[in-house]
């Protein structure tokens, strides 16, 4: 897993213990935070299936490629869609810097390869991303969420990420 | 003139023809057809349809934001539902269990007698 997802999983990890333990009011997330960051990791997947879809020669790979484009790109659009019409502007916050951060670097790293080593670099971070969004959707960011029809679009968008790491885990496991 | 008219009346004789048949497909109006509508939304098939018989409708609707299919494990159909879009099959006798080739996580099963 690259150092930005890490830092997601573990930043919002331990803002949900501290709030356990300390007894105090939820973490100060708020939803045009927290709408940030979800629209941030679909960016991050979608310009990370470009890249694939530039360099890889791999049907499958570029199969999973299109589908995370595709995918990653609905969700986004009805976020943005669902922000103007409740008026709220996603809020850049230190979570999506790091992440963005971390994900241009993966690029780059990703970018210096290519062939077979490509393709199941790209697959296995994949499944990482997947699966430290999901960590962070399911364990903090939907359950601090408090407009009804943002959270309904982070539970179909965990619904949608579980779907992925499947495909992902499998497609890196084809690679191998 | 004559030659004209009579073409006209076939040509509209042969349209008139297909279009009701077409159109009794999808809305079910021959007697003792069904149409069993699947609700496709947030990432998932909804309820399954019960009682369906050989020759009724499947239609699946898709409410959802994300492209999906209705893909059968062992065949017989592949559907792609466009979001918004809706696409039906007319059941045969089995079990069809199907599921979307985009998101295999999405399964469903109809039981047709």
């Amino acid at each position: 897993m690259n150092k930005s997802l890490l830092a997601l999983a573990l930043t919002l990890g331990l803002g949900s213990l501290a709030g356990v333990h300390a007894a105090t009011p939820a973490p100060a997330i708020n939803d045009a935070q927290i709408a940030h960051i979800a629209y941030t990791a679909g960016v991050i997947d979608v310009t990370a299936a470009k890249q694939a879809l530039q360099k890889s020669h791999s049907a499958d790979v570029r199969a999973f490629a299109e589908e995370m484009a595709r995918d990653h790109a609905a969700v986004n659009d009805q976020a943005l869609a669902l922000a103007k019409k409740l008026g709220v502007t996603p809020a850049d916050n230190a979570t999506s810097q790091s992440l963005a951060k971390g994900a241009a670097a993966e690029q780059k790293k990703l970018a210096a390869l290519s062939g077979a080593a490509y393709d199941k670099a790209y697959a296995d971070n994949e499944v990482a991303f997947h699966k430290a969004v999901l960590t962070a959707l399911d364990g903090t960011l939907i359950p601090s969420t408090q407009n009804a029809e943002l959270k309904s679009l982070l539970e179909t968008g965990s619904k949608l990420f579980h779907s992925h790491e499947m495909h992902a885990e499998h497609l890196a496991q084809s690679l191998k | 003139m004559l030659r004209t008219m009579i073409l006209l009346v076939a040509v509209l004789a042969f349209a008139g023809g297909f279009m009701p048949a077409v159109a009794a497909d999808t809305a079910a109006t021959a007697p003792g057809r069904r149409v069993h509508v699947i609700l496709v939304d947030k990432m998932a098939y909804g309820p399954m349809p019960t009682g369906v018989r050989a020759g009724d409708i499947i239609e699946w609707a898709n409410h959802d934001i994300l492209e999906h299919s209705a893909t059968a494990r062992d065949g017989r159909f592949d559907v792609d539902l466009k979001p918004g879009a809706s696409a039906h099959i007319t059941a045969t006798a089995g079990t069809l269990a199907f599921f979307c080739k985009f998101h295999p996580t999405m399964t469903g099963s109809v039981v047709v007698k």
